[in-house]
């Protein structure tokens, strides 16, 4: 039995059988966690210095005297990491004065920074499971992000609470831009947005929550909406990208609308998180600097803002280590183009277009696979896992702490 | 002939997994560079499935396959799935609360000869 490290669900019930170059059996496995552990046997890094295959002492060696030799680094990517890797992580950061940023502060951040500091209220999944009888994916699709998601917890298990069948018993909703795959599983309660329309739908069901008629929108299905939620027993808010890229700086509305539905009912929101210990990065940065994401150690404090983000900080260091990551194909093109640009230094069990460019690579082993650790799945709940094969690969933990001896 | 459109990223399983496998195979890239457009748009381009059109804006310019969408009517909007072909479009300046605009790409959309943009031709792009 294994853990899946395929996305913030953390699946723990994984059972595999590996046999040389494939996985030869694989229960409870979704298709998005079967290409994550496929990749074990495909695309490997190699330890390499600009392009030739070196030894993993000199290419770690390599890796450290770049990072001293920077004024302004940058470490990034860390969501794919443990909370043990990420600890060594925010403490090499430290070290030597460098900008540290994840992969939240272009995607959940906004929404998680308000669940860790207690401003909108949170459950884990397994409350969901026994209580919930309302979910509302806003912006988010799990049939495509987190396959097991409405199977494992939000729409067909039984739970507590909820001993009668999904028909019965529960309602799932979808809020998005397009016709989503979850969005047809539950097409009654399916409410098109358009882009960036996000925060007049918002503002309309506030007023239909007031008793009110809205002004925009298919008013009748509004007021079927508000009627649902208000009748809603245990309701959850999953928003995703879709949501938070939508909002953006209007996110109290979002805030505003959980606390109305909490004067009614009980509504709690979990943020769709894709990588896998992306909460653990921004829990463990709470309690380390009061900031969850993007902090600079320069000058021997934690500095925070959107200048210390990826996207900005990209193109004010001279040097970065990827950890976990593929910011040239999942950043925007100004940000990937920065980075490409300096001294780059990516670990990485497999390659990818941030491997190819990097002037160091480090091989490392796949979590939940390859390596054990603690990781925090998307509602904050600890999971352990250990490794179910042997690897001479360092584990992410291992590696960042030889750079930082080297140092 | 082009036409202006917004286009909105999501995320799709079966283009996520062969990435996990690979992101220099064939069939990722067949699933990555390809536009959703509506009908009404198909036919103001005069294009039909698998045909190349060239999407480009202040940002970049990129060759990929067009598809008419399943999706209800959604004229003026257009879909790509996540990945480095619909990120060249991206903005990375910093929007008010410094989010990228993964799902506000506005872009000119109009038919093209050229082949699909290769990642070797990205990876060019962005180390120049």
């Amino acid at each position: 039995m294994t853990t899946c490290t395929g996305c913030s669900l953390l699946c723990e019930d994984i059972e595999l059988v590996l046999k040389t170059g494939a996985i030869s059996e694989a229960k409870n496995l979704c298709r998005k966690g079967q290409g994550h552990f496929q990749a074990l046997f495909t695309e490997r890094t190699k330890p390499m210095i600009d392009g030739k295959e070196v030894t993993l002492d000199q290419a770690i060696a390599k890796a450290a005297e770049i990072l001293k030799n920077a004024r302004t680094p940058l470490l990034y990517g860390w969501s794919n990491s443990t909370l043990e890797a990420q600890t060594v992580g925010i403490n090499l950061s430290k070290k030597i004065g460098a900008t540290i940023d994840d992969t939240s502060s272009f995607c959940e951040g906004l929404l998680m920074e308000r669940i860790l500091n207690g401003k909108i209220p949170t459950c884990t999944l397994d409350d969901v499971r026994n209580f919930a009888d309302t979910s509302v994916f806003w912006g988010s699709d799990p049939s495509n992000s987190h396959p097991r998601h409405l199977s494992r917890f939000s729409y067909y298990p039984r739970g507590e609470k909820r001993q009668k069948s999904y028909e019965e018993e529960r309602t799932c909703m979808v809020v998005d831009v397009r016709k989503s795959a979850t969005a047809h599983l539950c097409s009654n309660y399916y409410f098109r947005v358009p882009p960036e329309g996000d925060a007049e739908f918002l503002e309309s069901i506030l007023t239909v929550l007031d008793g009110k008629i809205p002004k925009t929108g298919d008013k009748k299905r509004l007021i079927e909406l508000g009627t649902i939620l208000k009748k809603t027993e245990f309701g959850v808010i999953f928003p995703g990208q879709g949501m938070i890229y939508s909002l953006q700086d209007k996110m109290d509305l979002f805030e505003e609308l959980v606390a109305r539905l909490n004067e009614i009912t009980t509504f709690k929101v979990i943020p769709m998180v894709g990588h896998y210990n992306m909460r653990g990065f921004n829990q463990l940065m709470l309690g380390q600097t009061g900031f969850i994401n993007s902090v600079s150690f320069q000058d021997g404090k934690a500095t925070h803002g959107p200048e210390q983000s990826v996207a900005v900080a990209a193109k004010s260091s001279d040097a970065a280590l990827v950890i976990g990551s593929d910011p040239l194909s999942s950043l925007p093109f100004g940000t990937a183009r920065a980075l490409a640009h300096i001294p780059l230094i990516a670990i990485d069990p497999r390659r990818s277009l941030t491997t190819d460019a990097a002037q160091v690579v480090i091989p490392s082993a796949i979590s939940g696979l390859e390596a054990g650790g603690t990781a925090l799945r998307m509602d904050g709940t600890r999971i352990s896992f250990d490794p179910i094969t042997k690897s001479e690969r360092l584990s992410d933990e291992q590696i960042l702490t030889r750079i930082m001896e080297a140092i | 002939m082009s036409v202006e459109l917004k286009i909105a990223c999501f995320e799709d399983i079966f283009q996520y997994e062969a990435g996990e496998k690979s992101r220099f195979s064939d069939e990722y890239r067949q699933l990555s560079a390809v536009i959703l457009l509506d009908k009404q748009d198909m036919a103001s381009l005069g294009v039909k499935d698998g045909d190349k059109v060239l999407v480009e804006n202040e940002i970049s310019k990129i060759v990929v396959a067009a598809k008419t969408s399943d999706d209800e009517p959604h004229a003026g909007l257009a879909f790509m799935i996540n990945s480095v072909w619909s990120n060249q479009l991206l903005r990375d300046d910093l929007c008010n609360a410094s989010v990228p605009g993964f799902k506000g790409i506005t872009a000119k959309v109009g038919p093209s000869q050229g082949e699909v943009t290769g990642l070797s031709e990205i990876v060019q792009r962005m180390r120049a």
